[in-house]
């Protein structure tokens, strides 16, 4: 905070540069600020991002559409499911075909489960900066482990799934799918309540986030933020909901939201959120039908017709876009894909200024990046 | 002159050799055993296995890293400060290890019995606090700066409430001598009479050593190790010697101060033996504690740190003695201790809890405003 | 004070519970049989010869062009005097794994069903100190399926 003496310039004091990245513990991949600081006090933050750019966007414009999943999983690796979704929902729209209601909903399935474990990537990344040393990293990836051994029974491999299909699924699932899924949600029921004990409460852990990068709604908006960490500072919009896809129209959950847009509420909706996820996947097991998984007739080489669609899905962090132009052919002519991590990290400097060094980096982890999703 | 060593008649430099020998084989050993303890234990209360692959259930770890660490190259950086650098390690470690000489192991034996053992600890603890700073500033490193900066404030912040709870202690035994102060507690335990003292030791205890949730100037995911940022091989396991050692020694006077050391609370005189177990459980509880906090809490920020030293900490440490000197001067009734003790104890608790529970009320500054201010 | 204490008492909590660490090179954790590590060829085991005619499908079809086919004659199919039916047959075949992305669409794409992903722990465990190494020839490709060591999975 800054003190009414250093404002009015009584002490003049040299201000500090510190480079923090991209090789930092706590910058969450390769990700670079600088940070200007006076005493303990950030005054500036400059971000520099793309130490990860492979140009994903550009590599699926030399693809067919099928060969274009397995850079969609690469862009947005820890909830792969959602961005695959994403990009096989651009494909559906532009050939317009229908899929089968039993892929739907696995793929419902699929998505919030996913969703699950990324916030559980989050809590435990975000125990960490804040200061546990480690139990709040291993209690959830106790259970991100869980939820991929699930995920590699059914798609064959734990991070990087292309499973889901244009038209539907690559294949069935296991046959103990239902029973599987009701295993781990129990699993999800106790690390939701390991990581709510060990964190929640805790004086120190409220101390340190409560009041600490604050952005008002407004501010939000304007900086493009979306998902968990809009919705903390209070605007109400979850895409699925707004603009419901699937079958989220049919499902009954709760959009959690936060009132004071900092970082505490950041966090405590995002574990609210998990367990709005585990309330959606119990609804979507029980009206799973047995069914085809994929469209009576698929073309084995997919070819669209000249068009453009913009498809948006709520991923954990937030929309993820995707505009997808043809020209016709069976690969796309340009593909942009919109990030959720790129525009929420716009408000860094925002949330960061006029904070703590020990808070430059908690605000960061709040934000929930992926530096692949950044930089593409 | 002539020192009794466990009844052996010897000259007196013969004398200090061998218990200095003796304490720097006993405190090698112990700290490996504490890190290997510390990453057992830690584990667990992660669900993880720990160290399991040198040596049967991975006993021999700590050997292997302190093997590893001597057998690494000692790096300095070009446009370090030689001198501050080089020696910044023995600055921390010295004042620690000097800390050996009053911890009372067993009855009649510590490696000087001194009239003001108290006094003496609390002086030789606080010097590390410049070998912190040495090595913040000698080793050129913005992280080093902030960490040693970081080290400095919280050293001295919480030196005050820490002498004031021994202090606290030392008046109702009415001796600075640990062997007195052990004894004078005979049945019933300090930690009973002071429960406030020895949470703020406690508590001041940890920042002292750096522990989490004080970890402050060697956050792992702020400044990256703080002052050891720039220090390899064998000049950083003296700081890590250090660390332990402080654990070790903390641990061993909360033990005998507010826990009555080798005393058994039932029993009478007991013999040598059972001293030492008693003496080591005590200390090994304490140290459990530790460890038991550092896996379950976050750390704090620098501004807070201070904040609960001198807002919340002090004021009560100066409280609890003032009431033991009315205690001792009116001849009030030890209960009296105890009731102001737990009162106090809740106070700190109501005005822990009441910080946390504020309003939010510091809403972020603009860009505007800070470009205003640069 | 109350939420420290609620910290750690789910800390303790987990102190009594059974650790979920395994010791790994050790003790292997099970693989599901779907479990995509590599892809392998599959031998014709009743002929004894490989399933790949060498039809460059699969080469096509790689987003990351990891793979190399060359096809020759079967000099075992029937008109040689043999008793295979595969008019053409692999000649040399080579998959750089250190490029591959698993993406499995070379197994969706073989007519032949020649091609499969390893489902063990061979798969998975290649570490190599030379870039190189993880080029694999035909011989490499061809032997775990040979000798059989492969959990069976076909993709309905
Ligand atoms: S593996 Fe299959 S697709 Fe590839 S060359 Fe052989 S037969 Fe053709
Ligand atoms: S799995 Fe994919 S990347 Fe690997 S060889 Fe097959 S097609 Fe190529």
């Amino acid at each position: 905070m800054v003190t009414p003496r250093a404002l009015e310039h009584e002490f003049e004091t040299q201000d500090l540069m510190i480079n923090m990245g991209p090789q930092h513990p706590s910058t969450h991949g390769v990700f670079r600020m600088v940070l200007t600081i006076d005493g303990e006090v950030v005054r500036d933050v400059v971000p520099y991002v793309g130490y990860m750019h492979r140009g994903a966007e550009k590599l699926c414009e030399t693809m067919d559409y099928r060969q274009g999943i397995g850079y969609m999983d690469r862009t947005e690796y820890l909830a792969n499911f959602n961005a695959e979704l994403s990009y096989v929902m651009a494909v559906e729209k532009l050939l317009d075909i229908d899929v089968p209601e039993r892929a739907q909903w696995i793929r419902m399935i699929l998505c919030e489960l996913n969703r699950i474990s990324s916030h559980f990537m989050f809590t435990g990344a975000f125990g960490t900066d804040v200061g546990v040393f480690g139990t709040a990293f291993t209690y959830s990836f106790i259970q991100r482990e869980i939820v991929q051994d699930l995920f590699e029974e059914i798609t064959g491999d734990r991070l990087m799934y292309a499973y889901f299909r244009p038209g539907g699924l690559a294949w069935e699932v296991t046959d103990n799918f239902v029973a599987r899924v009701h295993e781990v949600l129990a699993d999800m029921r106790q690390g939701v309540i390991d990581i709510d004990g060990l964190l929640t409460h805790n004086e120190i852990f409220v101390a340190r986030t409560k009041g600490v990068g604050y952005i008002s709604g407004q501010d939000a908006i304007d900086y493009g933020m979306s998902g968990p960490a809009l919705r903390a500072s209070g605007v109400d919009l979850d895409i699925r909901k707004a603009e419901p896809y699937l079958y989220y129209d049919q499902i009954d959950f709760d959009v959690p939201l936060g009132e004071h847009g900092d970082v505490y509420d950041r966090f405590v909706l995002r574990v609210e959120e998990i367990r709005q996820s585990i309330r959606i996947v119990e609804q979507c097991i029980e009206r799973l039908q047995p069914g085809p998984i994929q469209p009576e007739r698929m073309p084995r080489m997919l070819r669209t017709p000249p068009g453009e669609v913009y498809i948006r899905t709520e991923a954990p962090r937030g929309e993820y876009g995707i505009y997808l132009v043809s020209k016709g052919g069976n690969r796309p002519y340009r593909l942009k894909i919109r990030s959720a991590c790129l525009s929420n990290l716009q408000a860094l400097k925002h949330m960061t200024v006029g904070q703590y060094v020990a808070d430059a980096v908690i605000v960061l982890g709040s934000i929930d990046i992926v530096l692949c999703e950044v930089d593409r | 002159m002539n020192y009794d060593l466990f009844g052996l008649e010897l000259n007196v430099w013969v004398d200090a050799l061998i218990r200095v020998l003796l304490i720097v084989g006993f405190m090698t050993v112990s700290v490996m055993g504490l890190i290997y303890i510390e990453r057992k234990i830690l584990a667990r209360f992660q669900r993880r296995l720990g160290p399991t692959r040198t040596g049967p259930m991975g006993l021999l770890q700590s050997l292997a890293d302190a093997l590893k660490l001597i057998g690494k190259e000692d790096l300095r950086p070009k446009s370090a400060d030689p001198w501050t650098f080089e020696f910044a390690p023995y600055v921390v470690f010295i004042p620690v290890f000097l800390g050996f000489v009053i911890v009372p192991f067993l009855f009649g034996w510590q490696v000087r019995v001194i009239e003001l053992g108290l006094l003496y600890f609390v002086a030789t603890s606080s010097v590390n606090i410049v070998g912190w700073v040495m090595a913040g500033w000698g080793s050129d490193n913005r992280y080093a700066m902030i960490g040693g900066m970081r080290a400095a404030a919280q050293g001295i912040s919480y030196e005050l409430p820490l002498v004031l709870a021994l202090l606290a202690v030392a008046m109702i035994a009415s001796s600075l001598n640990l062997q007195e102060i052990v004894s004078a507690q005979g049945r019933v335990p300090f930690v009973v009479w002071q429960p406030l003292a020895f949470f703020i030791f406690f508590v001041a205890a940890l920042a002292e050593m750096n522990r989490p949730p004080f970890d402050i100037p060697i956050g792992e995911s702020e400044v990256v190790g703080g002052p050891f940022v720039e220090y390899s091989g064998f000049r950083w396991s003296v700081f890590f010697l250090a660390e332990y050692a402080a654990l070790f020694i903390l641990s061993a006077i909360g033990a005998a101060v507010f826990l009555g050391g080798w005393a058994w609370p039932l029993g009478e005189e007991l013999g040598r033996g059972w001293q030492l177990i008693l003496m080591s459980a005590k200390t090994g509880m304490l140290i459990f504690l530790v460890f038991w906090v550092r896996a379950s809490v976050p750390r704090l920020r620098i501004d807070q740190l201070m904040g609960y030293s001198w807002k919340v900490l002090l004021p009560l440490a100066l409280a609890q003695v003032l009431v033991n000197g009315a205690v001792l001067v009116y001849d009030w009734p030890k209960q009296v201790l105890l009731v102001t003790g737990v009162m106090g104890l809740l106070a700190l608790f109501w005005v822990t809890e009441r910080a946390v529970r504020q309003p939010r009320t510091r809403p972020a500054m603009t860009i505007a405003q800070s470009e205003a201010a640069s | 004070m109350r939420g420290i204490a609620k910290s750690m008492l789910t800390t303790l909590s987990a102190f009594t519970r059974r650790p979920v660490t395994r010791e790994y090179p050790e003790r292997h954790r099970p693989i599901p049989e779907r479990d995509r590590a590599f892809p392998i060829l599959l031998w014709d085991q009743g002929i004894d010869e490989p399933f790949c005619t060498g039809c460059h499908a699969c080469e096509r079809a790689c987003p990351v062009e990891c793979m190399t086919v060359l096809m020759k004659d079967n000099p075992r199919h029937t008109s040689q005097g043999g008793n295979s039916s595969r008019r053409k047959i692999i000649d040399k075949f080579w998959i750089d794994y250190g490029r591959c992305m698993r993406c499995n669409i070379c197994v969706e794409v073989c007519n032949f069903d020649a091609i499969a992903m390893n489902n063990t722990w061979q798969g998975h465990e290649l570490s190599v100190y030379d870039r190189s190494d993880l080029v694999m020839d035909l011989p490499q490709l061809l032997s775990q399926h040979r000798q059989g060591n492969l959990k069976e999975w076909v993709a309905e």
